[in-house]
């Protein structure tokens, strides 16, 4: 099976600075433009015929890509399973929904404090769990985002299984309109959030923090002998990916303008380290385009009603089977230095000259008998 | 030879459940040299290795480096503190080029955390650098450099065994914990491996090495400390316990007659 994140490596790598700062900011404009597809015959394919295309674009595909990502720092970086994730989720909606309905703050004030409060949640959820591996952490968390959920339903004070509702829209960003008519414009704000959530792990992964979450990941007991504080290392990512799922809750309830408690169920966790797995655990581009798929399909094939999910499932299990380690797999290759390629190429083309000289003599000698 | 005990062991017992892993043991290293510890399969010589470095807590017993007791501190505190080990079967970060493998552990005295990571902040800037810079010249000093982009997993069987020891050293111990560096190796690997251990020591390292080529320990080593059965039963210069009788019935059984 060929390494498609492997060959697009390839071809970023074998061009300068200024090419990929063109072909970055030509393919950020392009996702900006999405929202537009459906107006257009070429591109009306992509339309969603049942629900809004532009709302899908928001929730859940904006949506599910920023917390995939969140959860990919989590499994993905420092291969952490974390089964409530949508705990997160709530908190920074919940936020939002209090502050929004009870203070003055708008929803830009909200976020960052959205952010923290999912930290804090992170932090104290994996002070005592982060002792525990594998199993045993999965099962805390998935408790965990049980917990959440069925706080927010017994709660009488933040509206009990009514949730909040009157959750007031965002201002205008940049002289845009953010409101349920301007779906486009709530999209530009997941994309931008979307990049810096990019940006942050790109850079946290090639520095100091993503050896330790690596190194964590692959064999822990060397990890922490070779002196790594992983207890620390491990908090990080976890609260790291907290905030970012806080993050989406705060722009999920300002676009939503109301939340239940039963929007936060154990479901979308699943579904979103599924996004995780079926994108390629570990890798930002792996896991966007997993989360745009898994989160896009189900609203596409939705004329078929009640197959949907029949349809949804069986898809996940095709693809899993054709690729194990997802669309894009994390990177396999090595980083080879130019001559090194250049090297690795000669060796291979020479192996495939000798063998076709070897058929070739074969081929003759056969004539000759 | 200074004779500063950096690394000494007093009286440690190690028990699981009934089993004693070790009994009772006194053992010493002295700064600067090259120590070594036999003993038979299952003498407990990965045990000591495993207590020094904070895997197991001693059941009973002292340990101190450079003085300073290190029962109970974190495994990592006492990789910091500078004992570092290399693992009896190969244990690398297997999709880490040799470099980031390297680095990884040499960033254990670094101070730039995740803030400045995230910001490129100029201290997350010159550690990186410096960092890359160490770790690959402890590379060439160990004569891995050429695989320096490869993924560990990738590397043949000895160099992965020699990067283990970059690895360590990446974490600039004062103390390095060598388990078995030889094992799988050829004659002629094993020669070019007694010449790297010296030229640790020789570049202020001190080195307990576990192995159970003899001729490899005879050749290199200061001092000889045998265990059998959780207990020492020998500590010389090489050349006295070669002919330490209780040795010698270690390893090949005490004579019929005898007993």
């Amino acid at each position: 099976m060929i390494n498609l994140r492997d060959k697009g490596a390839e071809i970023w790598e074998g061009w300068n600075r200024p090419t990929r700062i063109l072909f970055s900011l030509v393919a950020i404009f392009v996702v900006l433009l999405l929202p537009y597809a459906g107006n257009y015959s070429i591109t009306n394919i992509l339309n969603t015929p049942i629900s809004s295309y532009q709302a899908v674009l928001v929730y859940p595909v904006g949506m599910y890509v920023l917390m995939a990502l969140g959860l990919n720092i989590v499994v993905g970086k420092s291969g952490l399973l974390d089964l409530g994730y949508v705990a997160f989720f709530a908190i920074g909606a919940y936020t939002d929904g209090v502050l929004g309905t009870h203070t003055g703050l708008n929803t830009y004030e909200v976020l960052p404090i959205g952010m923290g409060m999912a930290m804090i949640a992170g932090l104290l959820l994996g002070l005592p769990a982060l002792r525990l591996r594998g199993d045993y952490l999965a099962i805390v968390t998935l408790g965990f985002g049980e917990i959440v959920r069925i706080f927010a339903n017994n709660t009488n004070s933040i509206g009990g299984p009514n949730g909040i509702t009157g959750i007031p829209q965002p201002p205008n960003f940049l002289g845009q309109t953010l409101d349920i008519t301007h779906q486009d414009h709530f999209f530009w704000v997941v994309v931008f959030m979307i990049l810096l959530v990019i940006w942050m792990v790109k850079r946290l992964s090639a520095r100091r923090p993503g050896r330790a979450w690596e190194a964590i990941r692959q064999d822990e007991d060397v990890a922490v002998l070779m002196g790594v504080p992983t207890l620390k290392y491990k908090l990080w990512s976890f609260s790291i990916g907290a905030a970012v799922g806080g993050a989406a809750g705060v722009i999920f309830a300002s676009n939503q303008l109301s939340i239940a408690p039963q929007s936060f169920n154990y479901n979308v966790s699943v579904l979103i380290l599924s996004c995780v797995v079926f994108g390629g655990m570990g890798n930002i581009w792996g896991v966007v385009l997993g989360a745009s798929i898994l989160s896009y399909l189900p609203e596409r094939i939705r004329f078929i009603s009640n197959a949907r999910e029949f349809v949804f499932g069986l898809a996940l299990v095709i693809m899993m089977n054709i690729r194990p380690d997802g669309l894009l797999p994390r990177k396999k290759r090595e980083h080879l230095s130019n001559e090194e390629r250049a090297a690795l190429k000669a060796t291979r083309a020479a192996l495939k000259q000798s063998k076709k000289n070897e058929k070739s003599s074969r081929s003759q000698e056969g004539a000759n008998k | 030879m200074s004779t500063e005990r950096i690394l000494e062991l007093k009286d440690v017992t190690m028990r699981f459940g009934g089993v004693s892993a070790l009994n009772k043991v006194n053992f010493h290293v002295n700064r600067g040299e090259i120590a070594a510890l036999i003993g038979p399969n299952g003498a407990g010589k990965t045990t000591v290795f495993n207590v020094v470095t904070g895997v197991y807590r001693v059941t009973e017993g002292d340990i101190t480096f450079k003085g300073e007791s290190i029962v109970g501190m974190k495994r990592n505190k006492i990789t910091s503190k500078g004992i570092a080990r290399t693992f009896q079967n190969v244990r690398l970060f297997g999709d880490m080029t040799a470099l980031e493998n390297v680095m990884t552990a040499s960033d254990v005295h670094k101070k730039a955390g995740l803030i400045s990571a995230l910001f490129g902040l100029p201290v997350s800037r010159r550690e990186e650098k410096a960092d890359r810079a160490r770790a690959m010249e402890l590379l060439e000093f160990i004569g891995i450099a050429h695989h320096a982009d490869h993924l560990a997993k990738n590397l043949p069987y000895g160099d992965q065994r020699r990067l283990e020891i970059a690895r360590a050293l990446g974490t600039s111990p004062e103390l390095l914990l060598l388990d078995e560096p030889a094992a799988g190796f050829n004659p002629a690997e094993k020669v070019a491996l007694a010449a790297t251990i010296r030229k640790i020591r020789d570049a202020g390292y001190t080195v307990l090495l576990i192995e159970h080529d003899m001729s490899l320990i005879m050749g290199i080593s200061d001092r000889v400390s045998v265990l059998d059965f959780g207990q020492k039963i020998a500590d010389d210069i090489p050349s006295k316990v070669q002919n330490d009788p209780k040795v010698i019935e270690a390893y090949l059984g005490a004579p019929a007659d005898a007993s």
